[in-house]
């Protein structure tokens, strides 16, 4: 029944997303909502979300194909499906973004290896082609050492990846709301806190009935979850205590945007409330925990607060002028310090999101993603 | 030769300043900007001019001018202030481009490979001073009728929006969506284009008060050496340690 209305939902948001597409090919940017101030909008928030699912997807492989925890023995095709459904949303995302697509093969091939976006194509490139290696000697060999190989190289790529996404807003020393040494620290764990909700929805909506380590699995990911969303909060509170203690004017004008300007809502409803507090309240009680239904849709509140958080570090800190008087200098559309996406964002945005929940169900009815250890754990 | 030098046109000893410099190997230029604030009166002018010279689309813009308003009444004075690109010595926007498509040339000046740049934006946010704008593919004519009986319809004024603007020295007419300067980001480059044929910048021929000027700091006899080592000489943002090449005096 879930299943079947998620395939419904997922199918109409692809045809949602085609129509985006499609008015996005068609008609390069000029549907879009960002402008030449709030630079970057929807899509590279969504990118920098999915990003760090995949980045924590795959350490959560690790458990089970690298460190072999008996909990975990049978869900590491689903963290890396889950994982490459992922990044393909990611990347479809930031390529849409880009404004001349054609020109992709140019950071491949005559690339400035000082920046740090060149390094991260180059790292999410090789992350995605090494997490495809892994995904098919898991389903054809998973006993293969050449998995534990890959897993072991990966580890330090997911983190690189996860990093560098931190490190592309955090080298920006022209905005302070970004400029924090911490960046590069805090995604990973944003990206490791995002894998595991990922994977306790994956876990608490579609594993095994059969599975007698079901519970345990749920509750246990619920733990580091909660752990990891206690990380995320704390970092928070140091960003933005420092910020408003700090004073420095763009700083603190971009933290008043998120907490009480036009994002408050996003900030204190979606990601702080929905994305983070009631999951946490609900999964630190071992009963609701170990419910498949709650654990899993808690999973997906915590997905939810993460893509929020992404676009509420996107955002804000592009909302603030560098200059105090430009708002008012030139008059024209692209010219505002204001920012809520279009109709054709929100629909490329949809079909990325129906793109990845169609593309694992299918690959959770076609390719057996859950198994059962053979010998009792 | 002194009262002389005060009584001719700024423009005419900056273009002579000008002409003197192309003469001299590129590596020993030093193209700057001076802009007098007490003298600019907010017309927006050069704003304008640019728009004109460079065919910038809506969206696009190298050169607003940012006007406030200072102290409180009875004591209160407005302030304008142009801000073209500062052409930066160190500037950020250059290192974050994943394609080099972005750099100082041998002239100083920072420009755009519009054939290189992929359009991702990286350099806009990197940018302190906000001096870098994307450009949409938007046109001015883009809901007007196209009825007939009308002086100047859709197609006249689309055919005249789509010419060609001349930008480092090469024609990028705006036929194709997908085709540059569409979808490229753009800025500022100090008219490099009509420099290199011995003409000012347009936004100091268009300057009604004369308020801008622009030559080579590495010649002591310019006007603009003369202005820059004034005592009440700034730049924007100088904490930033990014040596901006565009001077105010105030």
């Amino acid at each position: 029944m879930l299943k079947r209305a998620l395939y419904l939902l997922g199918g109409l948001a692809l045809l949602i997303g085609a129509w985006g597409v499609i008015d996005r090919l068609t008609t390069g940017h000029e549907q879009a909502n960002y402008g030449s101030y709030v630079v970057w909008g929807l899509w590279v928030a969504m990118y920098l979300f999915f990003a760090g699912v995949a980045a924590g997807g795959f350490v959560l492989a690790s458990l089970d194909y690298l460190f072999h925890l008996p909990l975990f023995k049978g869900t590491g095709r689903v963290a890396l499906w889950g994982s490459l459904v992922s990044l393909a949303a990611a990347l479809l995302s930031i390529w849409l973004d880009l404004g001349h697509m054609e020109r992709i093969w140019k950071v491949y091939l005559q690339g400035n290896p000082n920046s740090v976006m060149f390094q991260m194509v180059w790292g999410y490139t090789l992350f995605g082609l090494l997490m495809l290696a892994a995904l098919w000697l898991a389903m054809r060999r998973p006993e293969s050492r050449w998995l534990k190989g890959l897993m072991i190289a990966g580890l330090p790529l997911a983190l690189f990846v996860s990093g560098a996404v931190g490190a592309l807003l955090g080298v920006q020393a022209a905005r302070p709301f970004w400029h924090v040494g911490l960046f590069p620290v805090q995604f990973p764990v944003f990206s490791l806190a995002s894998g595991a909700a990922m994977l306790l929805a994956a876990i608490g909506l579609f594993g095994r009935s059969d599975d007698p380590r079901r519970s345990q699995q749920l509750w246990t990911l619920a733990i580091i979850t909660v752990a990891l969303q206690l990380v995320k909060l704390y970092f928070l509170w140091a960003d933005f205590s420092q910020s408003m203690y700090g004073n420095v004017p763009l700083n603190v004008a971009a933290v008043n945007e998120l907490l009480f300007g036009s994002y408050w809502w996003a900030f204190w409803i979606l990601q702080l409330g929905l994305g983070s507090l009631l999951p946490m309240v609900v999964l630190v009680q071992p009963k609701l925990a170990r419910h498949n239904g709650w654990a899993g849709w808690m999973g997906i509140l915590v997905l939810m607060g993460f893509a929020v958080a992404r676009a509420n570090i996107v955002f804000p800190a592009l909302t603030v002028p560098e200059l105090e008087a430009l708002s008012t200098a030139f008059s024209d559309p692209r010219l505002q310090f204001a920012y809520f996406p279009s109709a054709m964002e929100w629909a490329v945005t949809t079909g990325m999101v129906g793109l990845a929940t169609v593309a694992f169900l299918l690959g959770n009815d076609r390719m057996r993603l859950f198994s059962m250890p053979t010998v009792e754990a | 030769m002194l009262e002389l030098r005060e009584q001719t046109d700024v423009l005419v000893r900056m273009r002579s300043d000008l002409l003197r410099a192309l003469e001299q190997p590129v590596e020993r230029r030093r193209w700057v900007m001076v802009i007098d604030l007490r003298k600019c009166v907010g017309c927006s002018a050069c704003t304008i001019g640019c728009i004109a010279e460079n065919k910038l689309p809506p969206g696009v813009v190298y050169r607003p001018v940012l006007e406030e308003e200072l102290g409180t009444y009875p004591n209160v004075t407005r302030r304008f202030l142009p801000r073209p690109c500062m052409q930066c010595d160190e500037p950020p926007c250059v290192p974050v481009c994943p394609v080099n498509a972005t750099y100082k040339d041998e002239n100083g000046v920072v420009v755009i490979d519009y054939n290189q740049c992929i359009g991702c934006r990286y350099c806009i946010p990197a940018c302190p001073y906000s001096a870098r704008t994307f450009d949409f593919g938007d046109t001015y004519v883009e809901s007007t009728a196209e009825a007939a009986g009308l002086i100047v319809g859709r197609d006249l004024a689309d055919d005249h929006e789509r010419a060609a603007s001349f930008e480092y020295g090469v024609q990028w007419p705006r036929t194709r969506r997908e085709a540059s300067p569409i979808g490229n980001v753009r800025k500022c480059h100090f008219c490099l284009h009509r420099l290199n044929a011995g003409m000012l910048p347009a936004c100091t021929t268009t300057c009604i008060g004369r308020a801008t000027y622009f030559g080579d700091a590495n010649d002591p006899e310019s006007l603009v050496a003369e202005l820059i080592g004034r005592p009440n000489v700034m730049r924007l943002k100088e904490e930033l340690g990014t040596q901006p090449r565009v001077y105010y005096l105030m």
